[in-house]
């Protein structure tokens, strides 16, 4: 039989995958706003390194403790938002409102101990304004604000899963949250090795 | 967010069912139908277009120097920079952007047969924190604010507000974030909402340019809006370091308004004539996809985040830079190459919008032509071994060009090309947006005025480039080491003209939305479909019911109304 492409019924219309499209790009946008930034701190820190100066202030204490914490959390929190897929998926929203809740709550976590952590930092109280400082500031607080725009999200997607928006044959909006969250912990991964473990 | 779901025969009704017209302030505050937020975008883009020309008029009125005293004398360095950087932002994010955004939020949905853009309720978000944004960036420029002052000064205060400036950096960055937003619904809308048969490649020209810039825009802007965190940032201390010192913030977001960056607000210029162009002849485009590709290199070659000077000094020598900017002008080429093709071979109708849309094109091809000029010097050093003394000596001069006005000539050719084009696109989708024709007669002479006016104020600018006249014209010293002082002085003054012109353009469009729009004295005779268009938006009534078709349309080429009759080869 010679069936062209062309001779086929067009095939039915297919929902589209709209909120993960979005989000696609959404990240994109943020990946690019971090590369911007890190690509500053990478540069100075070259620049004042090449000179012989030290890149964080002397008497400023970065210390791993709380870092090590977040990215823990961060992991787990992977796992836990999986399983809310994984629940949506089965249309059990029970256990992905949980799932979902359970992110949500380790956001904040990131937020209490990102925040302890900087104001631990001694970063400017003794010397005053430097450009480690000033770009450090920078990317950790444009983390956290995505932190908690991701919670807003995760929060609003909660709600939705709640009303049943969301089931097996409705993912998107629930696998959207999660790209966006697994955005957050890949990021934070790239801040903790270069700006904590490298210094 | 709410995303849009697929239309289908049972939601359609019941959209009609549901759909709530409200009307007065409630409609215009609590809409998120996209055809509402693209008209608010448009007559607000026209309104921040006229105020930012009034700008561009002082700065060149400022320019004028007889017998060394300026016609204009803002009174500090401070306040003609203030000027002069917010005719920069406001052409960008107050007229152009809006313009695309507002055509795009209108068109995209109807040309591929969705009832919404995909987010409605972003859309109009992004809508409103872009109108709050940018009129706090205004208002704060003129209350001591702005992106920096030009020199470094002995204290920071020489003029400058700390508050303002700071709320200055902020709103400019709420506009950013807006713009992108207001992308990614428009690239959602296309990626997800086409119905069925329309592959990419059936994309029409608009909405594929729409796609196109977009995706080059969400890629860039946020990069623009890191170097705008920074500054913010460091700003927040006693003592700003490096980013956040006043002398600074501009050298860090010129970029955007710099070749290669600038193109990328140009895209839609393709798109707009690629649909208007074809249409007034009646014929197909032939080599569509060839069409396609041209408006997707012209993305790729116009993506410019990495070439920021503040950070890379040398970056005008990379080959990287060179490159592109060298390459940039093939694209347009190519894509008025097929136009041209589709003009010579049919009847065109004269119209407007013809007429508008061809000034776009040949203002674009006028820029990207700089551009390549413009790195000329060291793509001629590159790939030869300069042993003679003229070759050398021309790559010299040629070199010596960056850095002068003829840069400032290349952002004007993208921006006004751009502005161009959208009025052309209004022109020619006035009866879909407004439901009435706008005013040819009026149309062709705004066009006449606006590329007068560009060829006057960017041809000056050319040829001062040419004496040496420095791209820094808010310093004093700008005018130093110029070839023929005289020669700029007398161009400065053609220049000024010239703004004049664009003055004039700028205005008779707004005259002629007035009277045609809301006097209501345009025609509304045949507003469904005058042009005979190709394209899904003239299937549907204008303007367009709620959830804009009343059977989901089925679609297997680029031009379906021209299929069906609707048109004719």
């Amino acid at each position: 039989m010679n069936l062209r492409t062309n001779d086929l019924p067009l095939a039915p219309p297919v929902r589209g995958r709209t909120p993960l499209v979005a989000t696609g790009f959404t990240v994109a946008a943020m990946v690019m706003y971090f590369a911007s930034v890190f690509g500053v701190y990478l540069k100075e820190r070259a620049l004042v390194r090449a000179e012989g100066l030290p890149w964080i202030p002397n008497k400023a204490k970065i210390e791993l403790t709380q870092p090590g914490m977040v990215i823990w959390t961060l992991i787990i929190s992977i796992v836990v938002m999986q399983w809310a897929v994984y629940s949506i998926k089965r249309d059990d929203r029970q256990h992905a409102l949980l799932g979902i809740g359970t992110t949500v709550v380790m956001g904040a976590m990131v937020v209490v101990q990102t925040t302890w952590h900087l104001s631990q930092t001694n970063l400017i109280a003794d010397e005053g304004p430097t450009t480690a400082a000033t770009l450090i500031f920078t990317i950790v607080g444009s983390y956290l604000v995505a932190v908690v725009i991701g919670m807003i999200i995760l929060t609003l997607t909660g709600f939705r899963t709640m009303a049943g928006q969301y089931g097996s044959k409705q993912t998107d909006g629930v696998v959207a949250a999660s790209l966006y969250w697994y955005s957050l912990v890949f990021i934070y991964f790239i801040i903790w090795i270069a700006v904590y473990i490298a210094k | 967010m709410t995303e849009n779901q697929p239309l289908t025969k049972d939601n359609t009704e019941d959209m009609e069912i549901r759909s709530l017209e409200l009307g007065g302030l409630a409609g215009i505050f609590g809409t998120a139908d996209h055809k509402n937020l693209g008209r608010l975008y448009i007559l607000f883009g026209l309104t921040g277009g006229f105020l930012s020309l009034i700008l561009h008029f002082l700065v060149r009125l400022e320019r004028i120097n007889i017998g060394g005293t300026s016609i204009l004398d803002f009174g500090s360095n401070n306040q003609y920079f203030q000027t002069w950087s917010l005719s920069r932002t406001s052409l960008l994010f107050f007229c152009v952007i809006p313009l695309i955004l507002g055509l795009a939020t209108y068109l995209v949905p109807l040309q591929i047969g969705a009832p919404s853009v995909a987010f409605p309720r972003a859309a109009a978000a992004a809508f409103w924190a872009w109108l709050v944004g940018i009129l706090i960036h205004v208002v704060t420029v003129f209350s001591d604010g702005g992106l920096g002052v030009p020199e470094s000064l002995t204290e920071f205060a020489q003029g400058m507000d700390p508050e303002a400036t700071e709320l200055s950096i902020l709103s400019i960055a709420m506009v950013a974030i807006a713009v992108l937003l207001a992308s990614i619904t428009l690239i959602a809308t296309i990626v997800t909402q086409r119905p069925q048969g329309m592959t990419l490649f059936e994309l029409p020209l608009f909405s594929w340019s729409v796609l196109v810039a977009t995706g080059v825009w969400v890629l860039a802007i946020p990069v623009w809006l890191g170097n705008l965190m920074v500054s913010w940032v460091d700003f927040q201390g006693a003592d700003a370091l490096r980013y956040g010192n006043v002398e600074n913030i501009w050298g860090q977001l010129s970029w955007l308004w710099s070749q290669p960056m600038i193109f990328a607000f140009a895209i839609p210029v393709l798109g707009i004539a690629g649909e208007i162009i074809p249409v007034a002849t009646n014929r197909a485009q032939k080599q569509y996809v060839v069409q396609q590709i041209g408006i997707g290199a012209l993305g790729v070659l116009s993506f410019g985040a990495f070439a920021q000077p503040f950070f890379n000094a040398d970056v005008s020598d990379q080959a990287v830079f060179v490159a592109m900017g060298l390459l940039v002008v093939l694209p347009v080429l190519i894509f008025l190459g097929g136009l041209t093709d589709t003009l010579i071979k049919g009847k065109p109708k004269f119209s407007a919008q013809l007429v508008l849309a061809l000034m776009s094109m040949i203002s674009l091809l006028v820029g990207t032509t700089l551009s390549a000029l413009h790195v000329s010097g060291p793509a001629i050093g590159a790939i030869q071994e300069i042993d003679s003394d003229w070759l050398s000596g021309l790559v010299n001069w040629l070199k010596d060009l960056q850095g002068t006005v003829i840069a400032t000539a290349v952002m004007e050719h993208a921006l006004l090309a751009s502005l161009i084009a959208s009025i052309a696109g209004l022109y020619y989708w006035s009866p879909k947006i407004f439901g009435k024709k706008m005013n040819n007669n009026l149309g062709v002479l705004a066009g006449l005025s606006l590329l007068g006016g560009l060829l006057l104020s960017g041809g000056s600018n050319l040829i001062n480039g040419f004496l040496d006249e420095g791209d820094d014209v808010y310093l004093s010293t700008s005018n130093i080491g110029v070839w023929n002082k005289d020669a700029v002085e007398f161009l400065n003054i053609v220049g000024f003209i010239g703004s004049i012109l664009l003055i004039g353009g700028i205005s008779l469009v707004l005259l002629d939305l007035s009277v045609s729009i809301f006097l209501g004295k345009g025609s509304n005779e045949d507003v469904d479909n005058p042009w005979n268009g190709h394209t899904l938006e003239w299937s549907t009534q204008s303007p367009p019911p709620s959830g804009n078709f009343a059977e989901p349309p089925v679609v297997t080429s680029e031009r379906p109304l021209l299929e069906v009759g609707g048109g004719g080869e």
